[in-house]
């Protein structure tokens, strides 16, 4: 793992530091702390394809071009025109550099064979060396390989050594910087006995093989008279050549964007201040199997697509039809967008090559495509095969290469299940601007996803996790239900918005009729009061009728006694 | 077999090829001078009919050196007849020499 600190040395002591000599390889200068000595050999130790050729070439390009120091590159492992046709795709101009006497090339390929007669020297060497530092009066110059000056003359390796360190004294003598690359043996850092001669600086290279995928690493051995870092680091040969990619050697000097992208998720939109992400920042949406992420990110490239803006999809895990019909079935027309040339898919599986060659892979389709927005989905499985460490160093290197381009980077990260949800396996966490953490509901049997925003950088977001729903219809974010019962989601946040549904539609229909049943009631009551008022009429007059023919009879009755009372008058009158 | 000394091609010989010879050396040596005395004493021996001896001094002419990938010292290159040899050495193992010179076969005969 590369730290922070681990190029800083207690020991340092800036101000005696050796004077040193910029190679212009992206990395190294800052791992060497400047470059390599000036005026001495460095050793590039390494087996083959490890790089070491590249890496002389590279030095002497940089100086030639900008440092105004000419180099002269002595090469035994080539003819001239394949090794200008060989850098060619780096970018360097070997006929160039060399018509304007910057660089002068002697390369030779040792493959002929040569009848030893007797004694011999190798006088010729220091010759042509001389003669091509002073024809460009060069300040660098490079011997490419050791290995193969010993192989050609194996007869008499002790000749060779000893020309060799003539040479390398004559080199020292003249003030030249030198890059010496040879291979490495078993137990040594050189065979042939060389190493105790190229002390000052030693560069081991190294190609190697970890679960079938080929990583590069770099490391400084030994820098005499100066501190370096001493870590192992991952580097990959890319289209600008070596890179080496040291954490540490990361600038924050990549220009701000206020813009403001949408999601593609209106409900996300939301949730991220009303406005989506910023403009050039990087996005992680990172979860467990199942919760959405590719999704996420093809919500993010078909937005930018609507904005007729190019976007690169980067899958390791599904080839493009497939994303294309996922996609389809929750109605992101993903293929509409690619036919319309706004959108392409670079579908790999992580495996098929070394990390620093994926990633070589994306910056070169960055720079063909020109796109805004990059989708990496998952970044997670490229770690596979390779170490952690080496997957986020990678990864911030790559993340700030698209910053620094305003490119907007959205990449989904698998967390394995059992892991801390709130914790990248990769590291990377520190560096996103924005992380989306899609996770699942379990609750009352049913498994719902959820998407909350774990943190989003210079904007105000919302707190809340909010149900992610995946449907024919689309893609869209919905709050979750809060009720009294607590948070609910999926049929149970249906049911219970349906139940308040219910009760509103019940409530409105209920008091219209209610109103209509008051009126009924009342024309049902004016009917009974009518029909009471007839019976009373009808009672009424009957009983009038009845008082009549009662006090009439009365009155008869009150006329007999009165007669009866006449008759007898002795009884006296009484009350009723 | 014709012998070498009969450069007129009367018989149905392939047409013989005049040895031409280039040498690289460092300067005036004692390892350079001696190779040069060694080389012409032996052609001259094996070769009555002449040949074309350049001598290229490294310090002299190092384009050359650079053009013709020269390293060792001494090298000689035998030009003609093809196929070009490459030799390097003072020439003290006289047999190889010959036999890189192309004079092995008549030797058999």
């Amino acid at each position: 793992m590369v730290t922070s600190n681990d190029v800083h040395d207690p020991g340092d002591r800036s101000g005696l530091e050796l004077p040193k000599s910029p190679t212009g390889i992206t990395g190294f200068d800052e791992v060497s702390k400047g470059g390599l000595p000036t005026g001495r050999p460095t050793l590039v130790s390494g087996p083959p394809g490890a790089g070491k050729s590249l890496f002389a070439l590279q030095f002497l390009v940089y100086g030639a071009t900008r440092c105004a120091e000419p180099g002269v590159f002595l090469s035994f492992e080539g003819s001239r025109d394949k090794l200008a046709s060989d850098v060619r795709g780096l970018g360097i101009d070997l006929d160039a550099l060399e018509q304007e006497g910057r660089l002068l090339v002697d390369a030779q390929s040792m493959a002929r064979e040569a009848v030893a007669t007797g004694e011999f020297n190798l006088e010729a060497l220091m010759v042509r060396m001389a003669f091509a530092v002073d024809k460009i009066g060069a300040k660098r110059v490079a011997i490419d390989s050791l290995e193969s000056l010993f192989a050609a003359f194996s007869s008499r390796p002790a000749l060779v050594r000893s020309e060799l360190l003539r040479l390398f004294s004559w080199l020292e003598d003249r003030g030249l910087t030198a890059v010496i690359t040879g291979e490495r043996a078993e137990d040594t850092l050189i065979r042939h006995g060389m190493e105790e001669f190229l002390s000052d600086c030693v560069v081991l290279l190294d190609h190697r093989v970890v679960e079938e995928v080929a990583t590069r690493r770099l490391r400084i051995l030994k820098y005499r008279g100066s501190t370096h870092g001493r870590n192992e680091y991952p580097f990959l040969i890319g289209p600008d050549g070596l890179e080496v990619l040291p954490i540490t050697s990361l600038g924050l000097y990549q220009r701000v964007n206020s813009e403001r992208l949408s999601t593609g998720i209106a409900g996300l939109d939301e949730m991220l201040g009303g406005l989506g992400v910023f403009r050039g920042s990087s996005v992680l949406v990172s979860g467990t199997s199942g919760t959405g992420k590719t999704t996420i990110g093809a919500s993010f490239a078909s937005a930018a697509c609507q904005r007729g803006e190019r976007v690169l999809f980067f899958s390791f895990e599904e080839s493009q039809s497939e994303i294309m019909r996922n996609m389809a079935s929750v109605s992101l027309d993903l293929a509409g967008w690619v036919d319309r040339g706004l959108l392409y898919f670079h579908c790999e599986r992580p495996t098929t090559q070394g990390l620093e060659d994926h990633l070589a892979t994306m910056r070169r389709l960055v720079e063909a495509i020109v796109p805004t927005l990059v989708v990496i989905d998952p970044v997670s499985s490229l770690s596979r095969g390779t170490s952690k460490g080496d997957v986020s160093a990678m990864l911030t290197r790559q993340l700030y290469y698209l910053k620094s381009a305003g490119i907007t980077a959205v990449m989904t990260s698998l967390t394995e299940g059992g892991n801390d949800l709130e914790h990248t396996e990769l590291s990377i966490s520190s560096l996103v601007d924005t992380w989306l953490l899609a996770i699942t509901m379990q609750t009352s049997g049913e498994r719902n996803r959820g998407l909350y925003v774990l943190k989003s950088r210079g904007m105000a977001h919302s707190n809340q996790i909010r149900e992610f729903l995946l449907s024919s219809q689309g893609v869209s974010l919905v709050p979750v239900y809060m009720g009294p019962d607590g948070v609910l989601t999926g049929s149970a946040r249906a049911a219970a918005e349906a139940v308040e549904a219910d009760l509103g539609l019940g409530a409105e229909h209920e008091s219209s009729q209610l109103a209509e049943a008051m009126e009924l009631r009342r024309k049902a009551i004016e009917t009974r009061v009518a029909s009471m008022w007839a019976d009373f009429e009808a009672e009424e007059s009957l009983t009038a009728r009845q008082i009549t023919s009662s006090k009439k009879r009365e009155q008869a009755l009150r006329a007999a006694r009165l007669e009866q009372g006449r008759q007898r008058t002795v009884k006296p009158e009484d009350g009723p | 077999m014709s012998s070498p000394t009969r450069v007129h091609a009367r018989e149905e010989e392939p047409t013989p090829v005049r040895l031409q010879l280039t040498l690289f050396v460092s300067g005036a040596s004692p390892t350079s001078t001696r190779a040069v005395r060694r080389l012409r004493d032996l052609c001259d021996r094996h070769f009555p009919s002449g040949y074309d001896l350049e001598i290229v001094d490294i310090y002299q002419q190092p384009e050359v050196v650079v053009s013709r990938g020269v390293l060792a010292v001494p090298t000689l290159f035998k030009e003609l007849p093809l196929p070009v040899r490459v030799l390097i050495g003072d020439f003290t193992d006289e047999p190889r020499v010959l036999a890189a010179l192309g004079l092995s076969t008549s030797k058999d005969s």
